[in-house]
């Protein structure tokens, strides 16, 4: 899951300049979140200024077989631009670039995550794969994302009147551990040995 | 395809000394996401199951769970699926499966499986490509070669130096992500640009907890508001908004089908040769579910014949050859005030003018204002939430005293004690005239809805106003509802004031490909190419006609077919070619079903002909909103195969 969002102004402005441009939006990941309205602001006022060539606005380019389908249609005015623009995610510019390879690609979004994979909906947690679960020791909390340091064996300490220190707006991961254990009755597992985190890949592992 | 399956089962050592002191246990495995369809290998509860079974712990059931992570749905599944005398919950899935599960079950939650660990995220497609989501592309100086993906140690300003044949030194089957990014600015001339860029410095604060976190929750309220599911296409209602209704020239000849409605076609009560005039019954109801058809013209009959038709392929239809005087029929008389007329009188009034829902499916209103059981409330449609129709906008600005006494008259038909008139926000002028019209009625409240696909459908507009949830295979009056569509219930106005039957109707002709979009008001039978001409015709090459909105409208692969008592609107946009891909269970179509379903099944059935599996997985209940099909990263004919299996389904009756 992503954001995306527009790059600053002048930035983006500054990859057009005084070029010949073609526009990409990709709106496959809209539901959740896509700068629409900016994006339609600053791609007409290209238009009028005459320094599009074409702008489609579909969906999922990330998808070869469909954007290359998509595009057929376009290649003239590709073609006559100097640069094409993607709004889109990273992956999405990536594979414009790759199937346009003679061409100057350029992103005019930044790509932020989002925690959760499924759908559209993102989650208010997430997992960042670790390869070794902790959630049985934690009462289903996940310290790895929800605690800023991925402590895995407590507190650190720091936190302030049940908040992070290293994010005021972030409530402590392990003060959420703690309540859980106690609202099930498990507080016994906190004995259990110290972990150890594994930082080694899959693949390592798997040798 | 790539794997990306996200999870495997703890080694068994682990598990062994996990199950020690509990017993009790239930299973719960999610299926897994972003794989083909086809690639099920089974989620590994069997061998967990044994593992539980061969240390003597007794195993209260399992559950094999779709997308365990869409909380939503997952509660609701949650609550009728854990037997009693349950103590532990072991689940098989990835972290988000299992702290969604340990959120919700209110028992203790165990992970079985550890989870996968691939980098990046890949797009909705399953191609090679990855992204960090670093919050700084650099793409623009790398010619589209992702630096912080590809370059093992992330580097943004050039090469480590290390590479050994174009090999990465930290991974020696990996290229060098470097002179990759060297190569593709050679090939394009861009060197001296990169040479020249400044320093580059990462800023790791740019995604933080709180940008995140923000964002999750504005998108989660978005997502869920109202109602589940539904999806946000873009508007571009722009082009027609504001424009005013202008009458559309009086047509010489107009076709008009004897079916325009659900139900039995009307039978024809004209021969050729008559003479008819504006607002004569040329066709009479033919059943129960069934509506009379009325001329639009006065005129001769000249024909009576199957003619072409937006929905139905072909239609009986009366053509009829306007003498251009437009002379009233004598059956065209004021009735009496609503305040004399009888509840039966009304539905009587309504059937005889052939008011049909205008909204598109074309039920007859006559048999919605006599429900089954009692109704409280009656909901007008104002939403209008397909993209591009602005046609019951226009309507609710023009007719804003029409649409309130069609409104009184639906109350006092069905007996009912509140109207509720909503519209979507994005309609603030709408909003803010109904609200003042109504201000001095008791029992009629405006009620303004966040914009959301399809909010005008029957049931969404029910759960988002009132919160009732209409049973599957249920109607509105279930729930002491009646919805009634903005040009269906100003019809009902102009049936009790004028005696008017509808025999015209309120139509947008627009799309990014129409010359001259605008709203008119069009009699019913007018030709769809003859619109589309007015509107100074198409632009380019490649485009798609539909009859309707973008997302529910239906193609017309010939322009030379009448607008109907349905028709709101008719639409010029670019053709979109795709082509079919495998399902890659991304999970977006159950995540935007407004009627909570599962749509990737119904591909998979469809292609297999597993009719009783459609069946099973509640297909009658598909409303054909399309969201499915407008989200599915495959572009898979998604509405088409859920109406093959309607079909199949109903003749297994």
């Amino acid at each position: 899951m992503l954001i995306t969002e527009l790059k600053p102004r002048e930035t983006i402005e500054s990859l057009a300049d005084g070029k010949k441009v073609f526009v990409i939006n990709c709106q496959g990941c809209k539901e959740v979140h896509f700068p629409e309205k900016e994006a339609n602001e600053l791609q007409k006022e290209w238009s009028e200024k005459g320094i599009v060539t074409g702008i489609i606005t579909t969906d999922y380019i990330c998808n070869p077989e469909n954007m290359e389908l998509r595009l057929q249609a376009h290649k003239e005015e590709i073609e006559a631009a100097d640069v094409v623009l993607v709004f889109s995610c990273g992956v999405g510019v990536q594979t414009i670039a790759g199937y346009l390879e003679e061409k100057k690609v350029c992103a005019a979004c930044d790509t932020y995550p989002l925690p959760g994979f499924q759908g559209v909906t993102p989650l208010e947690y997430k997992c960042d794969q670790c390869g070794e679960c902790y959630l049985n020791l934690t009462g289903g909390i996940c310290p790895i994302t929800a605690c800023s340091k991925s402590l895995v064996n407590g507190q650190c300490g720091g936190a302030k009147n049940g908040k992070c220190e290293v994010d005021s707006e972030m409530e402590c991961g392990w003060e959420r551990i703690y309540r859980r254990l106690e609202q099930i009755g498990r507080l016994d597992v906190l004995k259990c040995p110290t972990q150890v985190r594994n930082f080694a890949t899959d693949e390592e592992v798997s040798k | 395809m790539e794997n990306y399956t996200k999870y495997k089962l703890k080694q068994k050592d682990e598990l062994v000394s996990l199950l020690a002191g509990k017993d009790n246990l239930f299973i719960i495995a999610c299926n897994k996401c972003f794989k083909e369809f086809e690639t099920i290998d089974e989620p590994e509860c069997g061998e967990f199951e044994k593992i539980a079974a061969e240390n003597g712990k007794t195993v209260t059931g399992s559950a094999r769970v779709d997308f365990l992570c869409n909380k939503t749905q997952t509660e609701k599944k949650l609550q009728e699926m854990i037997p009693e005398g349950t103590e532990n919950i072991f689940v098989i899935s990835c972290g988000l499966g299992i702290q969604t599960i340990a959120d919700l079950a209110g028992k203790p939650v165990y992970a079985a499986s550890n989870s996968l660990n691939y980098t990046g995220f890949h797009g909705m497609a399953l191609t090679e490509r990855k992204c960090d989501a670093c919050a700084q592309c650099y793409l623009n100086v790398t010619g589209g070669v992702c630096p912080i993906v590809d370059c093992s140690k992330s580097l943004v300003n050039g090469q480590c130096g290390g590479a050994k044949n174009g090999k990465c030194e930290v991974d020696s089957e990996k290229d060098c992500a470097w002179e990759k990014i060297y190569k593709r600015l050679e090939k394009q001339g861009r060197l001296e640009e990169f040479l020249n860029q400044p320093v580059q410095t990462r800023d790791y604060s740019k995604v933080n907890f709180k940008f995140v976190n923000d964002y999750v929750k504005s998108i989660r309220e978005n997502r869920l508001d109202g109602y589940y599911g539904g999806v946000h296409p873009s508007e571009r209602k722009e082009a027609t908004e504001h424009m005013e209704l202008k009458r559309f020239p009086d047509p010489e000849e107009v076709v008009i089908p004897l079916s325009m409605h659900a139900g039995a076609p009307a039978n024809p009560v004209v021969q050729v040769g008559d003479t008819v005039k504006v607002g004569q019954k040329i066709g009479e109801a033919a059943a129960f579910i069934s509506s009379p058809v009325h001329s639009s013209v006065s005129g001769t009959v000249i024909a009576i014949e199957n003619h072409g038709h937006a929905t139905r392929g072909e239609c009986l239809s009366v053509v009829i050859r306007s003498d251009g005087k437009n002379t009233l029929h004598e059956s065209v008389q004021p009735h009496k005030n609503l305040d004399e007329l009888t509840p039966d009188e009304i539905v009587e009034i309504v059937k005889e003018a052939g008011i049909v829902g205008m909204g598109g499916a074309g039920f007859p209103t006559s048999v919605k204002l006599k429900p089954a059981k009692p109704v409280d409330t009656i909901l007008l449609n104002g939403c209008e939430c397909e993209p591009l129709l602005t046609a019951d906008h226009r309507v609710l600005l023009e007719f804003a005293d029409d649409v309130i006494f069609g409104l009184k008259a639906i109350l006092k038909a069905v007996g009912a004690e509140k109207g509720v008139i909503v519209i979507e926000d994005n309609k603030p002028d709408a909003i803010a005239l109904m609200t003042e019209k109504t201000a001095q009625i008791d029992n009629i409240e405006v009620v303004t809805a966040k914009t959301k696909y399809p909010q005008g459908a029957e049931k969404m507009l029910i759960k988002r106003v009132t919160g009732r949830k209409v049973p599957s295979g249920g109607l509105p009056a279930d729930v002491g509802c009646v919805v009634s569509n903005i040009s269906t219930t100003k019809a009902i106005a102009d049936a009790i004031q004028k005696g008017m039957p509808l025999v015209e109707r309120v139509v947008t002709v627009t799309g990014e490909r129409l010359k001259n979009p605008g709203n008119f008001i069009v009699k019913i039978g007018t030709n769809t190419k003859d619109l589309i001409d007015y509107c100074g015709g198409v632009t380019g090459e490649d485009i798609t006609i539909k009859a309707g909105g973008p997302m529910m409208g239906f193609v017309l692969s010939d322009v030379n077919v009448p607008i109907m008592k349905g028709s709101n609107g008719i639409i010029a946009v670019d053709t979109d070619h795709t082509k079919e891909q495998p399902c890659i269970k991304c999970g977006r179509c159950m995540d935007v079903c407004p009627m909570e379903l599962s749509p990737l099944y119904f591909a998979k059935f469809a292609d297999e002909e597993n009719w009783q599996g459609m069946k099973d997985k509640n297909v009658m209940d598909c409303i054909e909103c399309r969201c499915c099909e407008y989200i599915c990263s495959s572009k898979i004919p998604l509405v088409t195969k859920i109406k093959a299996g309607k079909n199949a389904v109903r003749g297994m009756k």
